[in-house]
């Protein structure tokens, strides 16, 4: 595979649709973090030991027989920072490996469910990412592809302190599960911040997903668990498969609660959310994440229905600043991005209606 | 209300103690209180500290520690130094990330004390190289899942979804007694 194919503009396949609790859980992501025992970590290593490192773990992948995934190994420093950019935008690698710049590398599996990164905090993050909530298969992935690579590769490990980590607060199992939900109504009933410190009691952490500080952009919210030590990997994907049920039901009930409360005043703020983002000429990315974000909670209620899923899911990525510069073909000041991503939002909706009206699945009046 | 030290400045930090059942409320300014609270925690600033600046705060040297007690802790700090990569407790401390996996057997003694306050123990519990990862308690958590919706199902008169969930727990059930392993 060459770059060009990770970069296209298409959601990838961990967006797709399938997976269960999709109104809820957009995704499910488990990352791993190992060293190689023997190297200082990426931290204070030297040169000769970053490409010692990123040549053991790619010599690695080169003999593993895993029939279903085809891996493709990328150096950052060969890639212009728009591409880098991209990656981010689509969570195949941090924003701290696209600002390394020596020996740092991704390995990607084709179907972009497994992305490895070499040299980023850690010697080796290990990530699987699934639509829908997948906590115990995707984790299933990626212990999989970790019982090959210890095989393979001298794995640093203490038996009182477990897999060892950079950051003391990865170390024992390097276990970080995560799940990307989309909460409009615990949101619009002000929710948010007592659930927030709620989870905070449970160990658990509330991010934004698109990067820091956008906790609440587009009611997206990454849901993940802080501790690593002391618990097992099975107690803590159960902990939070327990905290993410409980999520998902009330934010099933505070939707019922809004859409009988203010069904109208509801349906208007949809409906017009779906005209801005068909007519709209001037999008920030911020208007672009709300008006989606509306959007996604009507085909959910029942309230939109001739627009997929999967467009939608596209539009998510797509708005971001690094696609749409790709999109452009050219690096962009903010004021031209919020052109061209009004621009590409329209003819993502049109293509995705057109799409579906030749199929003939669905045939409501716009 | 007036600081009870200084007499001075506007009390702003409550300190209770409790010794031998007994609660005692002491009411100081912030400059008082900074001298005299063991861990000079910053009380208003405390949830925006980076996870460095909390380790050093717990386990750095108080700012008002004078010259002779700085004297006598440092050399065994740096005596301490990790052979492998020459990193210190008291780096490890400011930067809070450690510097190779050797690290971990040098400051091996003094890490349970960080570790205890940003996890939820101090020995690690979970998979081991070369060790299968212990699935039955998810499984049987799968299980017992699948069951509430087969009973919902039958309730409801869902015949079809009844035997999809039947299915799953037959398969489900098989896994557990393979040991977690999934074979086909």
């Amino acid at each position: 595979m060459n770059l060009e194919y990770f970069l296209k503009a298409e959601a990838p396949s961990w967006m797709g649709v399938d997976g269960e609790e999709n109104d809820i859980v957009i995704s499910t992501r488990i990352r791993l973090a190992r060293n190689l025992d023997g190297f200082r970590f990426p931290l204070i290593f030297t040169d000769e030991e970053a490409k010692t490192v990123d040549q053991m773990v790619t010599q690695a992948f080169s003999q593993l027989n895993n029939g279903n995934h085809h891996f493709s190994h990328f150096t950052i420093q060969e890639m212009p920072v728009l591409q880098r950019q991209v990656l981010v935008e689509k969570h195949l690698i941090s924003p701290m490996l696209a600002n390394r710049e020596k020996f740092a590398s991704v390995i990607i599996s084709k179907d972009e469910a497994i992305s490895v990164m070499v040299n980023e905090e850690d010697h080796l993050r290990i990530q699987c990412l699934s639509p829908g909530l997948q906590l115990i298969e995707t984790y299933e992935m990626a212990n999989k592809l970790d019982c090959q690579l210890e095989k393979l590769l001298p794995i640093a490990f203490n038996n009182q302190f477990g897999y060892l980590t950079s950051c003391p607060t990865n170390v024992g199992t390097g276990l970080r599960a995560s799940v990307m939900m989309h909460l409009p109504g615990l949101s619009m009933m002000k929710q948010m911040k007592v659930l927030t410190q709620m989870l905070a009691r449970f160990g658990m952490v509330v991010r934004g997903i698109y990067g820091e500080g956008s906790e609440n952009l587009g009611n997206m919210y990454q849901i993940s668990n802080q501790v690593t030590l002391g618990k097992a990997e099975d107690e803590i994907i159960d902990d939070l498969q327990t905290v993410v049920m409980q999520i998902i039901e009330q934010e099933r009930n505070a939707r019922q609660t809004l859409l009988k409360q203010s069904q109208v005043a509801l349906e208007d703020r949809i409906h017009r959310a779906f005209g801005t983002l068909k007519h709209a000429r001037i999008m920030t990315s911020e208007e672009a994440a709300t008006c989606l974000s509306n959007v996604r909670l009507g085909i959910d209620l029942g309230i939109i229905k001739n627009v997929s899923k999967h467009v939608l899911n596209e539009c998510t990525i797509l708005i971001q600043p690094g696609f749409v510069q790709q999109y452009a073909g050219t690096t962009l000041e903010p004021g031209e991005r919020d052109v061209f991503r009004a621009k590409l939002i329209r003819e993502k909706l049109n293509d995705g209606n057109s799409k579906l009206k030749e199929k003939g699945e669905e045939k409501h009046d716009v | 209300m007036i600081c009870e030290h200084c007499k001075q400045r506007k009390a702003t930090v409550t300190v209770t103690q409790i010794i031998n059942g007994h609660k005692s409320e002491k009411h100081y300014c912030e400059v008082c209180a900074a001298q005299f609270h063991p861990f000079n925690l910053d009380f208003h600033k405390e949830e925006q500290i980076p996870i460095h600046q909390l380790l050093s705060n717990w386990f750095g040297m108080p700012i008002w520690k004078n010259e002779t007690q700085e004297r006598a802790v440092q050399p065994s700090i740096q005596t301490n130094a990790c052979p492998a990569c020459g990193f210190t407790f008291r780096k490890f401390l400011n930067e809070g990330k450690l510097g190779c996996p050797q690290c971990y057997e040098t400051f091996g003694e003094k890490l349970p004390q960080v570790l205890a306050k940003i996890q939820a123990g101090t020995k690690h519990t979970g998979k081991r190289p070369g060790q299968k990862v212990d699935n039955n308690r998810i499984i049987k958590k799968q299980i017992e899942h699948a069951r509430e919706q087969l009973q919902l199902a039958i309730q409801d008169e869902r015949f079809e979804d009844a035997a999809k969930f039947r299915d799953e727990i037959k398969a489900l059930e098989r896994k557990l007694e393979m040991g977690g392993v999934d074979t086909p």
